[in-house]
């Protein structure tokens, strides 16, 4: 259920050793996709028909893909958006280990299969109208910024809601988003990511509020803002923040930092770049998410 | 060997995950778990009680997980660490590895991943 990066799975499965990964991650930026693992990846093809193709191959002077359509296992159309796709780093990495034969294609076809169930929030997990309730939150940010920054943005809010449900519980309802420069901030963690896009997080609240998120992150009642309260809070946003930066590094490549949390107690933050804030109601009161990219 | 023969420690900045971890392992009849709070306390405490697994974290004061885990591999070079960090990108995972680590896992880990873990370890301690 969680998303987490392809090469740790692989790790984590013993299906590679620490070894053939670590060669695998440095190789891999002289690696070109190929049509199989594509395929297998968008389940159009299995890996057994893969086989065949490439054994057709081999008495045959003919493309992959032109083959695999003549042998009916792919339509043009679906060899056309194979050839179209951008390459996902994860994808890299397993066509490496394919290469390197660490992994056979039926292998390959088994671990990004399992890979994708277990690792992934799909949209069934959240209802129809917490979805409703998330694009609307989401689509007034398109208002505000460019359309790069409201990729992000989007990105960052639709993990963010399904964090919420994951770790916290799904009594809340999102209320309208405001863009602010500075904050009288009562209890509040904060974490900067930093790296190709930089940026500034945090969750604040009012005290009986904050204890109360804290506790339902870890599990047990709490009742004063202590450092153990700051640090249940820290870490949910820790983690959040973590999947974030997983997410870009597994589907773009995209490498990001995290500096330690922090922590401040009634004091006025003030923001270089715009910064939206994000009120969500629980049933216990109202948590406030700040971001600035 | 048993899980009541080994030794964990746990290097992690947040005070709630520490807690969170000592109690399971604890749970499972660990012989000791010894807790560290940066990267400079993991590389001393790691010199002094010589843990039979240890749990470290990455984005820590101090001094960085990858940090701690080269400088515990170069006192001894058959510590076996498991990174347990938020941050599981790529980067993140090239350099454990290089670093010396023994497995990474990206957080939350579930208290069936930690269990695991430790019989792997425990098995391969003759």
């Amino acid at each position: 259920m969680f998303s987490q990066f392809f090469g740790s799975y692989l790790l984590n499965e013993g299906l590679v050793t620490a070894q053939q990964l670590s060669k695998a991650l440095e190789e891999k930026k002289n690696t070109r996709l190929k049509l199989g693992v594509l395929a297998i990846n968008e389940k159009y093809m299995t890996a057994e028909q893969v086989e065949q193709v490439h054994n057709a191959q081999a008495t045959m002077d003919k493309r992959f893909g032109d083959l695999a359509v003549e042998m009916g296992f792919i339509t043009s159309k679906q060899l056309d958006e194979l050839l179209s796709v951008q390459p996902s780093d994860y994808l890299l990495l397993g066509q490496t280990l394919v290469n390197d034969g660490v992994l056979t294609n039926s292998e390959f076809e088994k671990a990004i299969n399992e890979y994708k169930t277990s690792h992934s929030l799909s949209d069934d997990d959240i209802s129809d109208d917490q979805s409703a309730k998330l694009s609307n939150l989401i689509s007034e940010f398109y208002h505000f910024e460019t359309a790069e920054n409201a990729k992000t943005y989007t990105a960052y809010l639709n993990l963010l809601f399904k964090n919420i449900i994951r770790f916290i519980g799904d009594d809340f309802t999102p209320l309208e988003a405001s863009i602010i420069r500075d904050l009288d901030a009562n209890y509040m963690v904060y974490q900067t990511v930093s790296g190709n896009l930089s940026c500034v997080t945090g969750v604040e609240a009012e005290k009986y509020q904050y204890v109360k998120f804290a506790g339902r992150f870890a599990h047990e009642e709490l009742s004063e803002v202590d450092e153990y309260t700051h640090a249940a809070v820290g870490e949910f946003l820790n983690l959040h923040n973590g999947l974030f930066t997983v997410n870009l590094s597994n589907d773009f490549g995209v490498e990001l930092n995290l500096d330690p949390q922090d922590y401040r107690d009634n004091e006025h933050v003030s923001y270089k770049k715009t910064a939206f804030c994000i009120p969500i109601s629980f049933s216990f009161g109202i948590v406030n998410f700040i971001i600035s990219i | 060997m048993p899980l009541s023969n080994i030794s964990v420690m746990i290097c992690d900045d947040s005070i709630l995950v520490r807690k969170k971890l000592k109690d399971y392992i604890s749970s499972l009849g660990v012989a000791a778990v010894y807790e560290a709070a940066d990267g400079v306390q993991a590389v001393e405490f790691y010199k002094q009680f010589k843990p039979t697994v240890v749990f470290m974290d990455i984005v820590m004061p101090k001094k960085t997980g990858i940090e701690a885990v080269t400088e515990i591999i170069a006192f001894d070079k058959n510590a076996k660490i498991v990174m347990a960090s938020s941050v599981g990108t790529q980067n993140h995972l090239k350099e454990a590895l290089s670093a010396g680590a023994y497995e990474f896992l990206q957080k939350p880990i579930s208290n069936e991943q930690i269990h695991k873990i430790l019989e792997i370890v425990a098995k391969g301690v003759k």
